[in-house]
């Protein structure tokens, strides 16, 4: 099977339940995409699938064929950085870290498809994404930073 | 510092979560002036953004999970499902028929030399079984897949005994013995404290107020598990784990493997938080090294979060009976207060009465408090142990006692203020209760409460129209929604002290390097190290590189608990800096030919004072080359007859909802002292994370026990709520502008537990206040919201 990850076609063949997860982490060693609870109740491994938000441990690499895949790790524009990301450095949208890539690229689709979300929205969109050290102001503060400022990630559909 | 110059090596005393430590510890050969209030400082205090956030953002911070080593296995424990008796039979004939299977291990396979390796209060693997999820066999396999699939193979025969699953239960009469060795209780229980005659004070006190309050075990609930990833070369191991103290598991390995710790390395880069369930070596990191020294190849042992759920650590459940005695004008005469708490299966006694003798003022207390065994998994500290627990008690004691008095919530707690430790008879070293009260009271707008409440409650509503939840009618009071008012106190021990160790090393383009054996576990420890360095070397911040976490090659560190990691790194590493300071300003003399006592450095650069052009600190150490600058640097003693506190108020507006029992925290204000802010930017994420997780703990958070199977019912973050975005209400968190120089030199106290400690009680008043009924029994579901209002 192909999948285009981060604008990289890659050829592919995952064993027949596989996970997004896996494939990213133990088959490309893409271990930006961070792996906390495999059930589908944290976030932590979200990454963009044709630009939506899915959970990558929930989320069947074979069932994946022709996608283009948005991790972490593609996010970042050659020399810089994505506004998200760079609001979140300057929020400290940040303590252990864990979750980030997750909330990060849950924000980037947020803000693609709501480009100014109030802050509701963005409480509603990001409820799927846990934080165990308590980010959760600084990232509504980071995403409303951001806000405006956002361009489509570049690699998502 | 202890004034006597010619001792080399003093006694100091450190208290560490209640604890108290007593060391010996050599004196530092070089004085620090105090960073006092008049020191110019100008990037310690800055609001600079984490050193590591851009490694975090991009994905590119690497994690113990993240840990990928040549020819790795996948190594998965095997688990018991009864709580009590013991594995007759452990068959691994089917596992090993599993494609990929490479090892497994069970009790007698482990080194029968030494004493038996322990891990999380039993034995490693051992078949006696005393809870539910115990380890009992580890099977590596090649992958992941493999390896599960090896280890649903395992068949167990068990041959089960009773158990007791609360600690209730435990201390019953004829109660089953819960351990196989020991009793039911700890050695130390009952522990009993007492200043004064607290029962006849209580006798003839005014007035008498007596509550029983329950606290829950709640699970740490890190997004990264517990996990290790060993590898051995020759007779050396390297092992990555996400801890807070690689040297506690150095120590942990080498002795269980008969070693000696310089032959066992202990690595962490970043890790996914603790809150305080990695503080020590556990069965995941036994099973990586003895299956990667069988098998002679890296083994990961990583948990799968039913686990990380079910057996790392959790906060030890209490029973806290409190009976307060005071004048009509409010003075607390007695303090009586009696706990029972459930350890799990083993743990130490972290006082949850400790609090009462400390908080307020009062001639007259006693505490008695027994710690249980149960066949539960063991307790590990969680962010403020005990003192959580106990502030919880004794703050809902406090407003069960201004309601009874008819007094205001604030009047009391300031009419009781203890300016000074009156267990110890000594003065605090910094740090002001009332300061934090009044402050909180002021940015909270406490005396005005009703009326801003009315004005905040307009703009909920139209937020909850917005978002599209059910429209909350427009007058709270008469209608089923609402509205209360609370607040709590906390008091904290976060002096840290010796031993720490630092060296700083410029490198010949000017670059830093700062060595510590700490850990960051998200705190920001190694931003605000930087930031020290930097300010003590005069360097750029951007030219610092902070490097923690090895055994091998950064100097010793404490384990990162107790909140100490700031007071006790930060003072080596600015004495380590100085020593750099000190030399780079001798080198600089000898090249440029100016005096030592005419150059300074600042900003990056050698600046005579004599006119002379600022030269480039890169340009001195470029002159040197390899002659490389190296500053060391020790954290001193404490000082002694000094009481090391940081002291806090929260404030928090809640709504209920009396139809459907639902608790809404409105918003919540923080005022803490912690002596001086290294980081403003940093300081205020880890106020607010503290103060989400006890949230947490007021209205979602509690483990569940089967108690007729004697098993966790809620082992996944589905089932076990931790709080998410959407529970977030405004916090307006912030820190009194001190500086604590009798603390260290640096000026700064540990700021990482306080928060948590009067969230629940501040969130529990708030809902007593709305519903004018007691709730106090954490969490504050809708289940208790509505029995407690069902049986008005």
């Amino acid at each position: 099977m192909h999948l285009s990850i981060n604008g990289v076609v890659r050829e592919l063949t995952p064993d027949p339940i596989e996970s997004l997860a896996d494939t990213l982490r133990t088959r490309l060693h893409l271990t930006g995409t961070k792996v906390s609870c495999e059930r589908g109740e944290c976030g932590s491994c979200t990454v963009l699938l044709n630009g939506r938000v899915v959970y990558a441990c929930l989320t069947i690499t074979n069932a994946c064929e022709g996608a283009e895949v948005t991790t972490i790790e593609g996010l970042a524009v050659p020399g810089g950085l994505h506004p998200v990301q760079r609001a979140f450095i300057d929020h400290d949208a940040v303590q252990c870290g864990f979750c980030t890539p997750g909330q990060v690229l849950a924000a980037v689709a947020l803000l693609a498809a709501t480009p100014v979300p109030d802050e509701s929205e963005i409480r509603r969109a990001m409820s799927g994404n846990l934080c165990r050290c308590g980010t959760y102001p600084r990232i509504v503060a980071a995403i409303r930073a951001a806000a405006g400022q956002v361009q489509e990630p570049s690699h998502a559909g | 510092m202890p004034a006597d110059p010619t001792r080399r090596f003093v006694t100091t005393t450190i208290e560490i979560e209640g604890r108290e430590e007593t060391k010996v510890v050599e004196m530092p050969d070089r004085a620090m002036e105090p960073w006092d209030d008049g020191v110019r400082l100008d990037i310690v205090g800055q609001p600079v953004p984490r050193v590591d956030a851009r490694d975090k953002v991009t994905g590119s911070a690497v994690y113990t999970v993240d840990r990928w080593l040549p020819g790795m296995l996948y190594a998965v424990l095997v688990r018991s499902n009864i709580p009590r008796g013991r594995a007759k039979v452990i068959n691994l004939d089917d596992a090993r028929r599993v494609p990929g299977f490479v090892d497994a291990i069970v009790f007698d396979d482990l080194p029968k030399d030494g004493k038996p390796i322990r891990a999380g209060g039993v034995r490693f693997l051992d078949p006696d079984i005393s809870y539910a999820g115990q380890p009992l066999a580890c099977v590596c396999a090649e992958s992941l897949k493999q390896a599960r699939a090896a280890a649903r193979r395992v068949h167990i025969e068990y041959d089960a005994e009773p158990f007791a699953a609360t600690a209730a239960q435990a201390v019953a009469p004829g109660a089953p013995s819960v351990r196989s060795r020991g009793g039911n209780v700890s050695r130390s229980s009952p522990m009993i404290a007492a200043r004064g005659d607290a029962d006849s004070a209580l006798a003839g006190a005014d007035v008498v107020v007596r509550i029983r309050c329950t606290t829950p075990s709640a699970l740490h609930s890190a997004m990264e598990p517990h996990g290790a990833v060993a590898e051995w070369r020759g007779d050396q191991v390297t092992i990555h784990e996400g801890t807070q103290g690689i040297f506690a598991v150095r120590d942990e390995v080498a002795a269980a493997l008969g070693m000696p710790k310089s032959h066992v390395r202990v690595v962490m880069d970043h890790m996914g938080g603790g809150f305080g369930a990695k503080n020590h070596a556990g069965a995941h990191t036994y099973a990586a090294a003895l299956l990667a020294r069988r098998t002679g190849r890296p083994v990961r042992c990583i948990l799968e979060r039913a686990a990380e759920q079910s057996d790392a650590g959790h906060r030890a459940p209490a029973t806290i009976d409190v009976a307060l005695g005071a004048e009509r004008d409010g003075r607390l005469t007695a303090i009586v207060a009696d706990a029972l708490v459930d350890q799990g299966i083993s743990g130490w006694e972290s006082s949850t009465t400790k609090i009462f003798h400390e908080l307020y003022a009062c001639p007259n207390v006693k505490t008695t408090e027994t710690f249980a065994y149960t066949n539960t998994h063991a307790m590990a500290a969680f962010r403020g142990p005990g003192h959580t627990e106990g502030a919880f008690a004794l703050e809902r004691a406090m407003d069960e006692l201004a309601r009874t008095l008819g007094m205001d919530p604030l009047a009391l707690r300031v009419a009781n203020y203890a300016a000074h430790d009156q267990e110890k008879s000594r003065p605090y070293s910094g740090g002001n209760l009332k300061g934090c009260l009044e402050e909180g009271a002021r940015r909270f707008g406490w005396a005005d409460r009703q009326n801003r409440g009315q004005i905040r409650f307009s703009q909920t509503e139209s937020t909850a129209a917005a978002s599209g939840l059910r429209k909350i009618e427009s007058d709270p009071d008469s209608g089923h929604v609402k509205r209360g008012f609370g607040l709590a106190a906390q008091i904290w021990p976060a002096g840290g002290g010796p031993p720490a160790y630092a060296t700083v090393r410029i490198h010949p383009d000017g670059s830093v390097d700062v060595l510590s054996g700490t850990q960051d576990l998200g705190t920001g420890a190694r931003t605000i190290l930087a930031q020290v360095a930097a300010e003590a070397l005069g360097a750029k911040l951007a030219d610092v590189r902070v490097i923690l976490g090895d055994t091998e090659r950064t100097p010793f560190a404490p384990n990162s608990w107790g909140s100490m990691t700031t007071p006790s790194v930060a003072p080596a590493v600015r004495m380590a800096a100085e020593e750099a300071r000190e030399q780079l300003v001798e080198a600089a003399s000898e090249i440029l030919g100016i005096p030592v006592e005419h150059l300074t450095i600042r900003d990056g650069m050698v600046v005579p004072c004599t006119g002379a052009p600022a030269v480039p600190i890169s340009d001195i150490t470029a002159k040197l080359g390899e002659v490389t600058i190296t500053g060391n640097g020790s954290r001193g003693p404490n000082q002694p007859g000094v009481g090391l506190m940081t002291f806090g108020a929260q404030f928090a507006e809640v709504e209920v909802d009396t139809w459907t029992g639902v608790v809404r925290v409105i918003r919540l204000t923080a005022v803490h002292d912690v002596g001086r802010v290294l980081n403003p930017l940093l300081a205020r994420s880890q106020l607010e994370g503290g103060i989400i997780q006890g949230i947490g703990l007021a209205l979602f958070e509690e483990r569940i026990i089967d108690e007729s199977l004697g098993v966790p019912l809620n082992a996944g973050l589905h089932e076990y709520k931790i709080p998410t975005m959407a529970d977030i209400p405004e916090i307006d968190a912030s820190c009194l502008d001190t500086v604590d120089t009798v603390a260290n030199p640096v000026g700064a106290r540990g700021l990482a537990e306080p928060p948590i400690i009067p969230t629940a009680p501040a969130i529990a008043n708030a809902v007593a206040d709305a519903l004018g009924v007691q709730l106090n029994d954490l969490p504050l579901t809708p289940w208790r919201v509505l029995a407690a209002l069902a049986d008005l």
